[in-house]
């Protein structure tokens, strides 16, 4: 075909226009981003409610240790869980048995340029320790703060009738708004301002953006932008890592962990998390609420086998709360897979070989947790071989979500819920207080006058050894021998990174420390 | 004249009712199966009783016909609601457990949101349908040219290829290729127009196969008809004939095909490459408002997705119309 000049202008200017629309030099890499920023591919995203006290969601936990500072820090490393560290206050001793004394770093900002003082620590204790604050589950009860001076505050407890050594741990799980905020709500609702080593600066659709606190107490962080991308699906974090445009990414499942430990750039990290798996049974209806029935289906679990499933991303513990937890002990008696002990316990309860048991429904999830899917068929057919008539339901993290708790009559929908629980705290109530004492019981509805006598006896020790012994020699072999739940197994956190990173400290409950990290 | 007009006049009616169709099945499964948004807007440990009571003060426990009557009269005024979930700024959000400081003003307006997204969703849409023409184009105009001959097995082999490649497999392959190995493209979100090639290929790789086939199939129909001959014999030359003739003809059944078939293939195309792309338009904004059970951002999707196909069946129709003076819709 000859080209006439018209077809050759009408060529031209479709190149032009087309070349105009890319731009030059958009092609390639120009997602390389500058030593000084950092995107993170998270799994999960905020609430609309900047508040902490409004939500009790991890990935806004997440967000928020970016930003809050809190009294101490615990970075819960499993050799030595119990361990806290000075954040904003530097001292603290116990005063008396209602009585814990904090002593305050001077010379603190909050991002909005106000100084950290007692006052702050007054307002925040205070009002998030309501009762109608979503996440007061996070106090041990309702608490007064008195302040000595304005580096100094005593908290106290006596009024509400617990120890105040409930909040040894705690406080390095609470973020201390300021004083000025509290007083007003609705600007507590709109942006965090804290006084950690990163300021929030905008939210932008999926993208959250923060910027290095030039006035941190520790030294202004060398990464100057941090760009919170949301994005849900694991694969596109594996690939945005893998093409540059992401430095960092999280809850990696065990296959694209293992094929990314061998890509040059990249580096992997995993770290066991505070986090345990369950399946919780509802205690308060039959045929579950027999300890017998109980007892007999946990014998016919193999965890081994679930284990062997969940690979890299499981790690064997046999106790109800993870070994990053103070108190945490591989518990003597804990239920073994015994297939003759079920049988037995089935007798017992009058269902020899499982027979006159109702349909059991074992709701599960999948694509939240690794591997809840293939473990739940494993799990769903070793009960079968023991007599249990199960029947597995598997949902999407949405439907799921909306099944695990019980409902306002008390009960829950089906007999056996898989479910992790994790806390940013070496706390161990944060786990067991929500999950097995009467009052609260909020999955398996458990209503066990021992266990609440037991829980009771743990919080109201006067001496973390005292706690201590109690947790390992009382609570815990009781909930092992009373199962309101089996813990199957304790999660470790698989992440991936760009090898440029380097520095950063990852949290068992989630959270990131960046203030001392670089991008090479 | 008279025709358009009676045209679109019978056309849009027709068009209402399955608009209003669609949107009466898609609230009513929204409201059936699992998974109760308020537990998702207030966070799972809210207690039941507070639950409860935002879900009557929000109309969730209405009779569906009722919510639903109520959800047409606000579509009618032009208001498509507020996301349950999303906040002012359009973030995504798990829920905020706040039951007393929940205030649906405070959460994105849905027309907002799909305003700002969809113009990334028609620069894809449009950039995959540009490329899905330039592969299709000549490969099914060679085939219908050449029928029976290497350029139509060609065809075959390419559109059989296409059509047999999911396009999650594909996006994958070729992020990881071009954009991981290889550094030419960038893939993942958006920062400028070069995020839009790679999506659009994949949307182009689905599209393709059937233009393929449709072109070839309606090309070589063509070829033999009686008027081709006709044209030959009066002294035509072929690629007139090709380009003034048989393209024109071989273009009603394509358009039809676009109208029927594409844009419904589209539309669920780009759901699924918006995802893995992490690209911010419609398809991105409603599956996250699956998974999150952000009904009012579903329900006005499905709205406009179906007003959208009804629009684009019409508009074809009416162009085949004044291509073919004979079809009568």
């Amino acid at each position: 075909m000859i080209s006439t000049r018209r077809t050759f202008l009408a060529g031209a200017t479709a190149l032009g226009a087309g070349s105009l629309l890319i731009g030059p030099g958009r092609i390639g890499r120009a997602l390389a981003q500058d030593a000084s920023t950092l995107i993170f591919a998270a799994a999960g995203t905020v609430t609309s409610s900047w508040d902490p006290s409004s939500h009790t969601i991890a990935p806004q936990i997440t967000a928020e240790a970016l930003v809050f500072g809190r009294l101490t820090k615990c970075l819960m490393k499993p050799e030595n869980p119990g361990e806290i560290l000075p954040d904003l206050a530097l001292e603290w001793k116990l005063i008396d048995k209602y009585t814990l004394e904090y002593k305050l770093r001077q010379g603190v900002k909050f991002h909005d340029g106000k100084d950290f003082k007692a006052e702050d620590v007054k307002a925040t204790y205070e009002y998030a320790s309501q009762p109608s604050r979503p996440a007061s589950a996070w106090y041990p009860g309702q608490v007064e703060v008195e302040i000595v001076d304005d580096y100094t505050v005593r908290l106290k407890t006596e009024k509400y009738g617990y120890p105040a050594l409930n909040f040894w741990y705690v406080s390095s799980f609470l973020p201390i708004l300021s004083a000025k905020d509290v007083a007003d709500p609705n600007v507590l609702k709109q942006r965090p301002n804290g006084t950690g080593a990163f300021r929030y600066q905008e939210t932008k659709g999926d993208q959250i953006v923060f910027k290095a606190n030039a006035d941190y107490y520790d030294g202004k962080p060398q990464i100057e932008t941090l760009l919170w991308n949301y994005v849900p699906d694991a694969n596109t974090r594996v690939l945005g890592l893998l093409n540059g445009q992401y430095h960092l990414t999280e809850r990696l499942e065990p296959e694209q962990f293992e094929s990314l430990k061998k890509e040059a750039n990249v580096t992997t990290d995993k770290g066991l998390s505070s986090e345990n798996k369950y399946l919780h049974f509802r205690c308060n209806k039959p045929p579950f609420d027999d300890v017998r029935v109980r007892l007999a289906a946990v014998h016919a679990i193999d965890r081994d086998q679930i284990l062997a499933i969940v690979g890299e991303a499981g790690q064997a513990s046999n106790c109800h709360i993870s070994p990053v937890k103070f108190g945490y002990t591989d518990v003597p008696d804990y239920p073994k897979f015994d297939p003759e002990m079920c049988q037995k316990l089935l007798a017992e309860a009058g269902f020899p070989n499982g027979q006159g048991l109702p349909e059991l429904e074992y709701i599960t999830s999948v694509g939240f947790y690794p591997k809840t899917r293939e473990y739940g068929e494993l799990v769903t057919a070793m009960l079968q071989e023991q007599g249990f008539n199960v029947k597995l339901t598997t949902l999407e993290p949405a439907a799921w979500e909306e099944q695990i708790y019980r409902r306002a009559d008390g009960q829950g929908p089906g007999h056996i819920i898989d479910v992790g629980w994790i806390t940013g705290s070496p706390e161990p109530d944060l786990v067991l207080r929500p999950n097995y004492y009467s009052k609260f019981a909020l999955i398996n509805g458990v209503n066990d006058p021992e266990i609440d006598a037991s829980l009771d006896k743990e919080r109201n020790a006067e001496s973390t050894e005292e706690r201590l012994k109690v947790l390992q020699e009382e609570t815990l072999p009781l909930l092992a021998a009373k199962v309101p739940s089996l813990s199957l197994y304790s999660s470790v956190f698989l992440r991936a990174m760009s090898n440029k990173l380097q520095g950063a400290y990852f949290y068992p409950n989630g959270p990131i420390d960046l203030s001392k990290a670089t991008l090479g | 004249m008279a025709f358009a007009i009676e045209f679109f006049l019978r056309r849009i009616s027709q068009g209402l009712v399955i608009v209003l169709l669609v949107a009466f099945v898609i609230f009513t499964l929204l409201r059936i199966v699992p998974g109760d948004p308020i537990r998702i807007i207030l966070g799972p440990m809210t207690p039941a009783s507070v639950l409860e009571q935002t879900a009557k003060d929000l109309g969730l426990r209405d009779p569906i016909l009722v919510q639903f009557g109520r959800f047409v009269g606000q579509v009618a005024t032009g208001d498509l609601g507020r996301s349950f979930i999303r906040g002012l700024q359009g973030g995504s959000a798990g829920g905020s457990q706040d039951a007393a400081g929940y205030n649906p003003e405070s959460r994105a307006s849905v027309a907002e949101l799909i305003g700002t997204a969809l113009p990334y969703s028609l620069q894809l849409a449009g950039l995959g349908i540009l490329f899905a023409l330039l592969v299709a184009v000549p490969i099914g105009m060679a085939a219908g040219l050449r029928a029976g001959k290497w350029p139509d097995r060609l065809g075959l082999y390419v559109s059989s290829l296409f059509v047999s490649l999911p396009n999650i497999w594909v996006a994958v392959v070729l992020i990881f290729l071009l954009s991981a190995k290889a550094d030419l493209l960038p893939a993942i979100g958006y920062r400028g127009f070069s995020y839009t090639i790679i999506p659009a290929m994949v949307v182009a790789i689905e599209l393709s196969p059937v233009m393929i086939r449709a072109i070839s199939v309606s090309v070589a129909a063509n070829l033999g008809e009686i008027y081709y001959d006709v044209g030959m014999v009066r002294g035509l030359s072929r690629w007139t004939m090709i380009f003034k003739h048989v393209l024109r003809n071989a273009a009603v059944p394509l358009l039809n095909l676009f109208g029927a078939q594409m844009i419904g293939m589209l539309l669920g195309g780009l759901f699924v490459v918006e995802y893995i792309f992490s690209y911010p338009g419609v398809g991105m904004l409603t599956i996250n408002a699956v998974f999150q059970r952000d009904f009012p951002i579903i329900q006005a999707v499905a709205i406009l997705a179906s007003g959208a196909l009804v629009a684009i069946n019409m508009l074809v129709d009416f162009t085949s119309t004044t291509i073919d003076r004979r079809l009568k819709f």
